[in-house]
């Protein structure tokens, strides 16, 4: 743990000193300290500080809901990203913009009712013939679900173009140009989301063991699952709202937390929220310097990430059970 | 290993020369014919038979209607007289500048992410794996962006795409190996490949200047808008090679569903047949690719609708061809035509038509999963 946060400090300060423009990091260095140029202080403080703190918080959500989802759907294949709730949300902010809505103030909401109705979508496919039993089914209907989603958001983009071009840039996933202001919108629901994962850790952990072991120490499997869905939703839509759909972080973030804390939920869900935003912040790192003068897609780069990691999971010999 | 059929001691009773005396099967016609002082007969499914008919006539209306609509609306009979090069200067430019190229290109491509697919399918044995589901369209979409954006164009895209689908398919087959090709794990195997080769495509397109990344945007949707003439050459003869290996190997391919001690006791070459197979279903994808993008889901629609009209007898791999053309020339009409002075690339359409029925066939209740 005290790794990860030392670790999580280091590629913060590097994301501040590192980037695209001018000011090299020997100049941000001294920003830090108090010195600097005008230009240099400019820079750091008003664009590379708020992006890196709204990269934190994307990077804890999705860690968060990355693991939540996992132990609700007993899936290690589980992804926010995968199952289509990220393409819900985005499918909704679109729908919103399209009826005429442009205000930034509505995005957060209507992007959380969105992942809301992608996960009881893919709750609602889970308890079709076997398929929650099995894992690597669910990934798949969840992976053609948001390519139907992805589908339709393009169409809408190509029927308005007004908020076509008010959102090209958000449909593809990325921290550039985000502001305090983006990120004051989200927090009020990231406390909430944040309460309601302390309440339900323990009933989590003790529904891993099994439905009759979670009624038999006086849980309710059925509250915790929607408690949980809705935690998810909330999560996933926040993020998704400030940073468009990014996929496979909540699928490496809780492989690497189990393969440190073990299967045990409440210790591993600690450690999704140091992993997490050190994930995003690397990306952003590298999304940045990898291309100089322009600027990647975030998703690209945790996509080359996860999708390695996706595949070792599936040709792992035995599922690891959760 | 060659097979002698004749070591056996003939019949008893004498060879019936006359022909006429075999009755075929119920619902299949017997051809026959000599041929250099041979006899050689073959069985022609009736059903398989009306099914291709059908098709041919649908796919034919198809066309007609994509030559008649359009942002200029043409009579039939305006059209066919353009077609033939008579009828005023205007339908004859329409059709045959405009219309007559995209539709080529349609049905081209239609057929040969149709039969791709249900070759891969029949291979695999796994009624999901079709190219663009395991990755291998993106693999060509990922080289074929990067002939276009970084080297230039020069080097065409087609010998790109098939060098992509090619790397693709290595990858994601030897990542199959020991999980083997029937299960989900296999198509979510090829659909992590897929995202890699996505995620590559992105970072190509991001790294060039905007207008080169215009040129190659097309390959990224899937769209018969920015169609080619070499890369059309090129797809329509890997087309005909493509059918021509098909016709050979349709029989073999019946067989090839069942285990592989029992079609090599039938006398089938089964490594041989199932890399050629691979290999026409590879490249008809990468071909077809470099003409119009990844539009994959035309070749796991394409044979679920052959195999509906078709008996459950034979892999009905021409029917494929002519259904995947239709869907394709058809969604390509749809999109042009529903938000009218906008087009809608073709591989959004079959994406929100393909994808509930993708859908529908993992979660149907029956576990008729295993074609």
């Amino acid at each position: 743990m005290l790794i990860l946060l030392a670790s999580l400090l280091l590629v913060s300060v590097t994301s501040l000193l590192l980037g695209a423009g001018d000011v090299g990091p020997l100049d941000a260095g001294s920003v830090l300290f108090g010195g600097g140029s005008d230009e240099a202080r400019f820079v750091v403080e008003s664009l590379r500080l708020p992006r890196m703190l709204v990269g934190m918080a994307v990077g804890m959500a999705l860690g968060v809901a990355g693991s939540l989802i996992q132990a609700v759907a007993r899936n290690p294949l589980a992804e926010p990203g995968l199952l289509g709730v990220s393409a819900g949300s985005a499918l909704a902010v679109a729908i919103a913009l399209v009826l005429g809505a442009s205000a930034a103030t509505l995005r957060v909401s209507v992007a959380q009712l969105g992942a809301l109705a992608g996960c009881l979508f893919v709750l609602l496919m889970a308890r079709v013939n076997g398929v929650g039993n099995d894992p690597v089914r669910l990934v798949l209907a969840g992976a053609i679900l948001s390519g139907l989603l992805g589908a339709l958001t393009s169409l809408l983009l190509l029927v308005d173009q007004r908020s076509a071009d008010e959102i090209r840039f958000w449909v593809i996933g990325g921290l550039a140009g985000r502001r305090l202001d983006d990120l004051r919108a989200i927090l009020p629901s990231l406390l909430f989301a944040g309460a309601l994962v302390i309440m339900i850790a323990r009933p989590l952990a003790a529904l891993a063991l099994g439905e009759r072991v979670a009624v038999g120490l006086g849980h309710h499997p059925r509250w915790i699952r929607l408690l949980c869905v809705v935690a998810v939703a909330i999560l996933v839509g926040a993020a998704t709202a400030v940073a468009g759909p990014i996929a496979f972080v909540g699928l490496v973030v809780p492989f690497v937390a189990r393969a440190l804390a073990g299967p045990d939920i409440r210790r591993s869900l600690w450690l999704a929220l140091p992993l997490g935003p050190i994930m995003i912040l690397c990306a952003d790192i590298l999304a940045r310097l990898l291309v100089a003068p322009s600027e990647m897609p975030l998703g690209v780069i945790t996509a080359l990430v996860g999708a390695p990691v996706l595949i070792a999971v599936v040709r792992a010999h035995r599922l690891p059970a959760l | 290993m060659p097979m002698k059929t004749h070591s056996l001691t003939p019949p008893a009773c004498p060879m019936n020369r006359d022909d006429t005396a075999v009755t075929p099967p119920p619902g299949s016609w017997r051809l026959s014919w000599t041929l250099g002082g041979r006899d050689h007969s073959m069985l022609i499914e009736r059903r398989a038979c009306f099914a291709c008919l059908g098709l041919l006539a649908v796919l034919l209306a198809v066309c007609l209607l994509s030559l008649c609509l359009g942002s200029v609306a043409l009579s039939p009979r305006q059209a066919l007289a353009g077609l033939f090069g008579h009828g005023e200067p205007m339908s004859v430019f329409v059709v045959q500048e405009l219309r007559l190229v995209r539709l080529a290109a349609g049905v081209a491509t239609g057929a040969a992410f149709s039969l791709s697919g249900c070759l891969m399918q029949t291979l695999a044995r796994n009624r999901l794996a079709t190219p663009g589901i395991v990755g291998i369209d993106n693999g060509a979409t990922a080289f074929a962006v990067a002939s276009v954006v970084g080297l230039g164009t020069s080097l065409a895209p087609p010998p790109m795409a098939l060098a992509g689908a090619a790397t693709a398919t290595a990858i994601t087959f030897a990542l199959a190996n020991d999980v083997g090709t029937r299960g989900y794990r296999f198509i979510v195997t090829g659909i992590g490949v897929g995202a890699v080769f996505g995620a590559l495509t992105q970072l190509l397109m991001a790294r060039v200047a905007i207008d080169t990344a215009n040129a190659a945007y097309p390959w990224t949707v899937g769209s018969l808008n920015a169609r080619d003439g070499t890369a059309l050459t090129w797809l329509w003869c890997g087309l005909a090679i493509g059918l021509l290996a098909a016709c050979y190997l349709s029989r073999a391919m019946r067989v090839l569903r069942f285990s592989d001690a029992v079609a090599q006791g039938l006398g089938y070459r089964v490594r041989g047949c199932r890399y050629l197979a691979l290999v026409v279903s590879v490249a008809l994808a990468a071909l077809a690719v470099a003409v119009a993008g990844p539009v994959g889901l035309v070749g796991l629609i394409g044979p679920e609708i052959a195999r509906q009209l078709s008996s459950h007898r034979g892999i009905s791999l021409i029917a494929s061809a002519l259904s995947g053309a239709i869907i394709m020339v058809a969604s390509d009409l749809v999109g042009r035509l529903l938000l009218a002075p906008i087009e809608v690339p073709v591989g959004i359409v079959t994406a929100i038509v393909g994808s509930p029925f993708l859908l529908w066939i993992l979660l149907r209740p029956a576990p008729r999963f295993q074609s």
